[in-house]
């Protein structure tokens, strides 16, 4: 068993990439929102059937549709973020509770929008990539790495970098981390925080709809797949403290190895569990985060 | 006046509803009303924690079926009468409400909105992987057809349950203990109260009678499986039922409760093939709720009946009232 090791840990590396991806844009929306937002695996079972869908309708690879696919929901993210600041800034109620109802209705809703539309089958997104592979066996090690898995890295540390960039370098990177410090005090300096949530919500909603291809190509799409998925973004949250960007990548990188090893010793269905146990566990000792950094 | 002019309706229903079996002899009838009560028992338990103490439990249903797994396990394999059994029912969900509360209720509320929620899909899936329940195919009571006793059972305890809670969140000082948690938490812990332990407090609170219900659901029924009992649509609409109905009062939740049920009957009678529209009814209904009515119906029907007759004073909002009747009993300690 042990000689399976290298290709668990590379496989649980290469999946936890992607898991970043998803993790900081939706880290990036509770610190904008202070909201989580439950639809957060709809919002990546719908990327991956729209990527299904162009797949199969024009027959090219999965991954030039990526940008189109960000365009498209950025779109949709646009339109939406204005509904929940609007339910987040009522005077009625308890806003912030109302906040999470919402997300939790809408994610509801998408459910059933998607099992009504799509059924129960489960599927995959075929790629160029899904046929190559990389063998490491000259250097010694019993390693395959599937030429999708890379490409799916290699997207996550771009959009990782991109994000890096937009979030340290731009005006608009500013105006979100005031956001997130203070949202009256960004307000009195002049951040539009209406529009700058729509741009975040546009942004993380793109991401999330990107990520939902890359993981169609690599496991497989199906109606009730954002379940797992918005569980494995707050797993990633929770544990890199919440609102705390720079732990979500060594977070997201542990979910990736603590699924592949469980798919490669143990029972696949018991991932969730095993997820949830170590959630338990972080959350028992270091609420604020691995690095007792979150809020 | 208006109090005692409520406890007379009351009184009426609870009276219709004692003698309605005498008059309906349709089973059908009578299962439908079973289920009906057993919703407005699961909707003001889940107000408890959501609405009166501000923190959202989107795993609702995993006490409901905890409770219920454990009167299946302990009648059919340790051969306990029901009624050892269903009170255990209530301490198997207390049990977990204690073990899920411990590391979520000590933070805000967004970690304890997920992490219920997270719990509850996997207590799912460890129903679905363990041998004792049956995995997916379920499990089989032994059966005992007598609606009229089970239409009795569910009357008697959501009745009980409701005066319980009635009793503990609009008469005693614990309820205004959770709604001042609800409106400042660090005022609420200026005045003196232990925030931690009185959410716990409610949690457990919240979850006990939930237990109970899904124990007599498993006995009624004679079948669970966890798509029934675990499954996100028993904690799906209890959400709707009291977002819909009014959170943070007893009435609204069980308004919800009703309507939402009946919807659901008429709807799933017509028309059986689309029961996945029924989800995207739910998710719309609480997503137009929280934009439309966000104190629900029960709150906006009184708030509109308090600002037609402005000559009779409206009830003091439960906010500032909350949190200085608070310091009085705390005072006598």
């Amino acid at each position: 068993m042990m000689e399976l090791l290298p290709q668990a840990l590379t496989d649980g590396i290469l999946l936890g990439g992607i898991y970043i991806t998803i993790a900081i844009a939706f880290s990036l929306t509770y610190g904008v929102m202070h909201v989580i937002d439950f639809a957060v695996g709809e919002w990546i079972m719908f990327g991956a059937f729209t990527g299904y869908y162009l797949n199969k309708w024009t027959g090219l690879d999965p991954f030039i549709f990526l940008p189109v696919i960000f365009v498209i929901y950025f779109g949709v993210g646009y339109l939406v973020q204005p509904v929940i600041h609007r339910v987040l800034s009522g005077t009625k109620g308890n806003p912030f509770l109302m906040g999470l109802v919402f997300t939790f209705g809408l994610a509801i809703m998408f459910r059933g929008l998607a099992l009504t539309a799509f059924g129960f089958y489960s599927n995959s997104i075929p790629s160029a990539f899904s046929e190559g592979s990389f063998n490491l066996d000259s250097i010694g090690l019993t390693v395959t790495i599937p030429t999708v898995r890379l490409m799916g890295l290699a997207y996550a540390v771009a959009i990782t970098l991109i994000l890096h960039y937009l979030l340290k370098k731009t005006n608009f990177g500013l105006g979100v981390r005031a956001l997130a410090q203070h949202k009256d005090a960004a307000g009195l300096m002049g951040v539009n925080a209406k529009r700058t949530g729509s741009y975040v919500y546009g942004i993380y909603v793109g991401i999330s709809a990107m990520t939902g291809v890359l993981l169609g190509c690599i496991l497989s799409i199906g109606a009730q797949m954002g379940n797992e998925y918005t569980i494995f973004a707050f797993f990633v949250v929770v544990l890199a403290g919440m609102g705390y960007l720079a732990g979500v990548p060594w977070a997201a990188l542990l979910l990736g190895l603590v699924q592949s090893i469980f798919m490669i010793y143990f029972n696949p269905s018991h991932t969730l569990l095993a997820v949830f146990v170590i959630l338990y566990i972080i959350l028992l000792i270091s609420p604020r985060g691995l690095f007792g950094k979150g809020v | 006046m208006k109090t005692s002019r409520g406890a007379a309706i009351l009184a009426i229903i609870t009276a219709a509803l004692l003698i309605l079996p005498l008059v309906v002899h349709d089973t059908f009838v009578l299962r439908v009303l079973t289920e009906g009560i057993m919703w407005i028992g699961l909707a003001i338990a889940f107000d408890v924690i959501a609405g009166y103490t501000g923190y959202l439990n989107f795993g609702h249903g995993a006490f409901f079926g905890i409770g219920a797994y454990t009167i299946g396990i302990l009648m059919m394999q340790a051969h306990l009468p029901f009624w050892v059994a269903l009170p255990l029912g209530g301490v198997a969900a207390a049990l977990t409400a204690l073990i899920a509360g411990i590391p979520t209720l000590r933070l805000k509320g967004a970690y304890f909105a997920i992490a219920t929620w997270a719990l509850s899909r996997a207590i799912q899936q460890l129903a679905l992987n363990v041998e004792f329940t049956g995995g997916p195919d379920g499990m089989r009571l032994e059966a005992f057809l007598n609606p009229l006793f089970f239409y009795y059972l569910m009357l008697i305890t959501v009745g009980a349950i409701f005066l319980v809670l009635w009793y503990l969140l609009e008469r005693a000082p614990f309820g205004l203990k959770l709604k001042a948690i609800r409106e400042d938490e660090e005022g609420a812990k200026a005045l003196g109260l232990n925030p931690t332990m009185l959410k716990m407090q409610s949690f457990i609170l919240s979850a006990i009678p939930t237990g109970i219900l899904g124990g007599i659901y498993a006995y009624w029924i004679t079948f669970i499986d966890p798509s029934s009992t675990l499954g996100d649509l028993v904690s799906d609409q209890a959400v709707v039922m009291v977002v819909f109905g009014g959170m943070g009062t007893l009435f609204g939740p069980a308004l919800g409760a009703i309507l939402i049920f009946a919807f659901k009957t008429i709807f799933w009678a017509y028309l059986s093939d689309f029961q996945l529209l029924y989800l995207i009814i739910l998710g719309a209904l609480i997503a137009i709720s929280v934009i439309f009515i966000p104190n629900g119906l029960w709150g906006t029907l009184v708030k509109r009946k308090a600002v037609a007759r402005p000559q009779e004073k409206p009830e003091p909002a439960s906010e500032p009232a909350a949190l200085s009747a608070v310091a009085v009993p705390e005072e006598g300690n």
